[in-house]
């Protein structure tokens, strides 16, 4: 007899549904599994052999020939083992199949025939074509993270025959704990002085504006870094659906339930490739990039980081996503993300300070060189730390708190989604002329930084948007003024050209 | 005969150098580990091609100069130095180095004789062998040395242009290390003066100009070799306009060690020393403790008192140094008259071409934010700080500050540009 159950597997951060195809007939006692499961995948004929057996049934001793469609899809891990075990009791004729009808199954079982957790629920049951799924108890509150299906849960595969042939009710799904959502520990207030950081960070948040920090060790620059992501506005619904797919499919729990808050990652400069952008052979697991979808990417030492790395970084910055081609599949992975970085201008730790550093020409214009102008010119805020003076760290003004800055920023980003974007970030270059028009005097000023070269054409568009920012920010009406292009500028420090040196 | 080294030069030789014993003298220059003491009693005592000889041969304990220059507290150490010294000699080719040399247009000349320059003769010690490029006349009228830090702000690199310019207007030939910073600067601005010089005469001749004078270039490379790199196009210029002197043979690279011997020229070609912007440590101060060592005066540049680029500067104030506002002080400590005006209707290159800017019409924002630049070059977040201006304000009011030329920015950097420093002070450019 045949029997057909509807499940699901993870591809890269996405669920794709699998349909578990179990035939018994007379013959030879066997159990062919098809479908290209991997390695232990393969062993779930083993897991589910001895799960059934522990639950009082009878293994068919007939010929089973196992499908996993599509049969073109690589199967891996052990969540199939559930689907497979109904679908050899519905072949084998224990369980009739309208007991069945309409429901997925997810699952890893254990030789005694509990059913055990599996890790990227959110995403499976995403993706499963039923209207109701039965998952292990473990992963059924992360499972109701997704409204689509009704969420079951048994503890064992007794259970859930059980309650399938009516015997017994479903088992109550377990009490779910979600802790009360932290209160983040880093507010802006805690930062002391640093005027044009905290301007920056405010303009960075409202504008969705990628932001570089340059500065010598010590002066604070993570501590400015770390204040972002409470600046942001909550993650609209789509978003969050994206993100809690990717944590979950990465193995994370989600403590929290969905993903609401913007997330942050900060990977170290020597990480690989893979872990930065995503990697790996059969399983794919989501890079630091997809982690941080939504949220921000924060790449402290940007100068230390392999060029090949940073230039991975290329297609998630220009379409908010990663394609990974292997050869049995290609599978994009969400990955928008604002990126703050920082930087040390130079060895000594003076900064090129005219008059003190004391770094030769050459050695700053190598250090320099490490990262490529391309790579450079997507930071449209580029502003240097120093070290605060002592009187600002022991008596200086504690500066405004996150909240009423991030009440700001959620004004200035109302004004955006006005205008059909999310940010202003994201406002094409051909629809400046129409959303940010230049007063006069803005546009006098514009062509002398042209001119004298402080400002390229590229530089030029990027400007403005900051500017168009810092009006949102402001509440200004009307065609920007010079006022705002000024301080734009000035927040696009050309920090990182050559130090001009010689008389 | 005295071989006493530290006994001053003959100022009036009549001796003429032989080719053998300049070539030797040149070869022994090449060798590692003969210094100038050594190489100046080997001459003043039994000749330096007896020296060559000798330690060509291996007989270094005949020479009581040799022996004593070669000697090492380490024995190790001593038999490695001499061996290499007497390979060095056994390969050195005298004659063809100073074909070489004179092929390529250097002058050799030896202390105590004739051809050496006055200027270096008058003090002890006389550097043994000096190789000269260019022309000679600078040394014969007034010189000023003008040093200073590689690192220096650009208010003191304009001021040190504006000096050299004024100086070789005036008469007085600039001499410097080339080096980075203030000796760059100030040698730019004499080949300066002496470009404007040219324009002029192409004009018409011109009854008050003061007689020309080249800039001198003293380096611690061979002459063949410019250093620092960004200063090759500098070492051509002041070459072709002036006087390139080095204590080194051709083909030989500036090694660290060398800058103090080039510095003890610097000073020793000087009649004023004028320290432009220094730290309390530096090449700069070590030119000074040689000048002061030959009663060389010394005259510094005042500065912020918190900037550290004049710290140094402000303590040889301090310690008695003269003061220099302009070139006027520096020309009065050296006896020579100020120049008279020049017409209106030629022009210089440099900073004070267009008409200052009178403080009062910079209004009390950019009053602040230079009076915040005054103490030295700063970021935004600086600026910001020290003005007590806001952030928009700042930004706004440093694009006029930048575009009067008041202000230059950086690489992120704030800095007083000369006429920016001269509306702090109210008034007072060059």
């Amino acid at each position: 007899m045949f029997a057909s159950i509807p499940s699901s597997i993870v591809l890269g951060v996405d669920g794709r549904p699998v349909t578990v195809e179990v035939h018994v007939t007379a013959g030879v006692p066997s159990l062919t599994l098809v479908g290209l499961p991997d390695a232990s995948c393969r062993e779930a004929r083993d897991r589910v052999r001895a799960a059934i057996t522990a639950a009082g049934l009878t293994f068919p001793l007939k010929r089973i020939t196992i499908n996993l469609a599509p049969s073109l899809l690589r199967k891996a891990g052990s969540g199939l083992d559930l689907a497979i075990a109904v679908g050899v009791l519905v072949a084998d004729g224990f369980i009739p199949p309208e007991a069945v009808d309409g429901l997925a199954f997810l699952g890893e079982l254990g030789l005694d025939g509990t059913l055990r957790p599996i890790p990227g629920i959110v995403p499976l049951v995403d993706a499963v074509v039923s209207d109701a799924v039965v998952v292990p108890h473990v992963n059924a509150a992360d499972a109701a993270l997704v409204d689509r299906c009704k969420v079951r849960s048994v503890g064992s595969l007794l259970e859930l025959v059980g309650a399938l042939l009516g015997d017994a009710p479903w088992p109550d799904p377990p009490p779910v704990h979600r802790p009360l959502p932290v209160v983040s520990a880093h507010d802006l207030a805690d930062v002391r002085g640093q005027p044009v950081a905290r301007r920056a960070l405010e303009v960075a948040a409202a504008g969705g504006h990628h932001l570089l920090m340059v500065g010598p060790p010590g002066s604070g620059k993570t501590m400015l870094a770390t204040r972002l992501p409470g600046l942001l506005p909550d993650l609209d619904p789509v978003t969050s659906m994206a993100a809690t797919r990717v944590h979950s499919a990465a193995g994370e729990d989600l403590p929290g339930g969905l993903v609401r808050r913007p997330p942050m990652l900060a990977p170290h400069h020597t990480a690989s490739m893979a872990s930065m952008v995503g990697g790996g052979t059969d399983v794919l697991r989501p890079g630091a990039v997809s982690m941080a979808h939504g949220g921000v990417l924060f790449l402290d030492e940007l100068a230390e980081f392999p060029p090949t790395v940073l230039d991975a970084l290329r297609q998630p910055l220009e379409e908010g996503r990663i394609r990974v081609h292997r050869s049995q599949f290609h599978v994009e992975l969400p990955a928008r993300v604002q990126l703050i970085a920082a930087m040390n201008p130079c060895p000594c730790g003076e900064a090129g300070r005219p008059g003190r550093c004391s770094c030769p020409q050459g050695l700053l214009a190598r250090y320099r060189r490490r990262l490529s102008g391309p790579l450079l010119d997507r930071f449209d805020l580029r502003i240097e730390v120093l070290r605060p003076e002592v009187e600002e760290l022991l008596g200086g003004t504690g500066g405004e708190a996150t909240s009423v800055v991030a009440a700001r920023v959620h004004e200035a980003r109302q004004r955006a989604a006005e205008r059909g974007v999310r940010c202003n970030a994201d406002l094409a270059g051909t629809l400046l002329d129409r959303w940010a028009p230049l007063a006069p005097d803005a546009h006098d000023l514009l062509g002398t930084a042209l001119r004298t070269g402080r400002l390229s054409g590229r530089g030029l568009d990027r400007v403005r948007r900051v500017a168009l920012t810092l009006a949102d920010l402001a509440g200004d009406e009307g065609p920007l003024r010079s006022g705002r292009v000024a301080v734009a500028l000035q927040l696009r420090s050309d920090a990182l050209s050559s130090i001009g040196g010689g008389a | 005969m005295n071989d006493d080294p530290d006994r001053p030069g003959d100022p009036e030789p009549s001796l003429h150098a032989s080719d053998r014993e300049t070539s030797a003298l040149v070869a022994l220059a090449t060798i590692p580990d003969v210094g100038a003491a050594t190489m100046l009693r080997c001459h003043r005592g039994p000749g330096a091609p007896a020296a060559l000889e000798a330690l060509a041969a291996g007989n270094i304990e005949s020479i009581p100069a040799l022996d004593r220059g070669l000697r090492r507290r380490d024995r190790d150490a001593q038999a490695t130095v001499r061996a290499a010294a007497v390979a060095a000699a056994r390969s050195a080719d005298p004659d063809r180095l100073l074909a070489d040399h004179r092929r390529a247009g250097r002058r050799v000349v030896v202390a105590d004789r004739v051809g050496y320059p006055p200027r270096l003769a008058r003090f002890p010690s006389p550097p043994p062998v000096v190789f000269l490029a260019g022309d000679e006349r600078p040394l014969l009228g007034p010189t000023v040395a003008i040093i200073g830090t590689r690192n220096a702000t650009r208010a003191g690199r304009e001021f040190a242009a504006v000096l050299g310019r004024d100086l070789t207007a005036a008469g007085v030939s600039v001499v410097s290390g080339l080096a980075l910073g203030i000796d760059g600067a100030a040698h730019r601005g004499a080949l300066d003066a002496l470009d404007a010089d040219d324009a002029d005469d192409a004009d018409g001749p011109e009854a008050t100009r003061a007689p020309r004078s080249g800039p001198v270039g003293v380096i611690a490379s061979g002459l063949d070799i410019a250093y620092p790199r960004a200063h090759q196009d500098l070492h051509g210029r002041v070459l072709a306009r002036g006087l390139l002197v080095s204590e080194t043979p051709l083909g030989v690279r500036p090694l660290p060690w060398r800058f103090p011997a080039r510095n003890r020229i610097i000073a020793r070609l000087a009649d004023a020393v004028v320290v432009v912007e220094s730290r309390r440590t530096g090449g700069s101060m070590t030119t000074v403790a040689l000048a002061q060592a030959i009663g060389i005066d010394v005259l510094a540049v005042p500065g912020h008192p918190l900037a550290p680029a004049s710290a140094g500067t402000n303590d040889l104030i301090f310690d008695g140094g003269a003061p220099v506002r302009d070139a006027t002080d520096v020309l009065v400590a050296i006896g020579v008259d100020p120049p008279r005006p020049r017409p209106a209707a030629s022009e210089l290159v440099g900073p004070t071409r267009r008409p200052t800017v009178p403080a009062d019409l910079l209004g009390d924002a950019g009053r602040a934010i230079v009076e915040a630049l005054a103490l030295g070059p700063a970021s935004l977040a600086e600026v910001i700080g020290r003005s007590g201006l806001e952030m928009d304000e700042v930004a706004v009011e440093m694009v006029g500050l930048v575009e009067r030329e008041l202000v230059v920015e950086t690489a992120g950097w704030f800095e007083l540009a000369g006429r920016g420093l001269a509306a702090v002070r109210g008034g007072r450019t060059s």
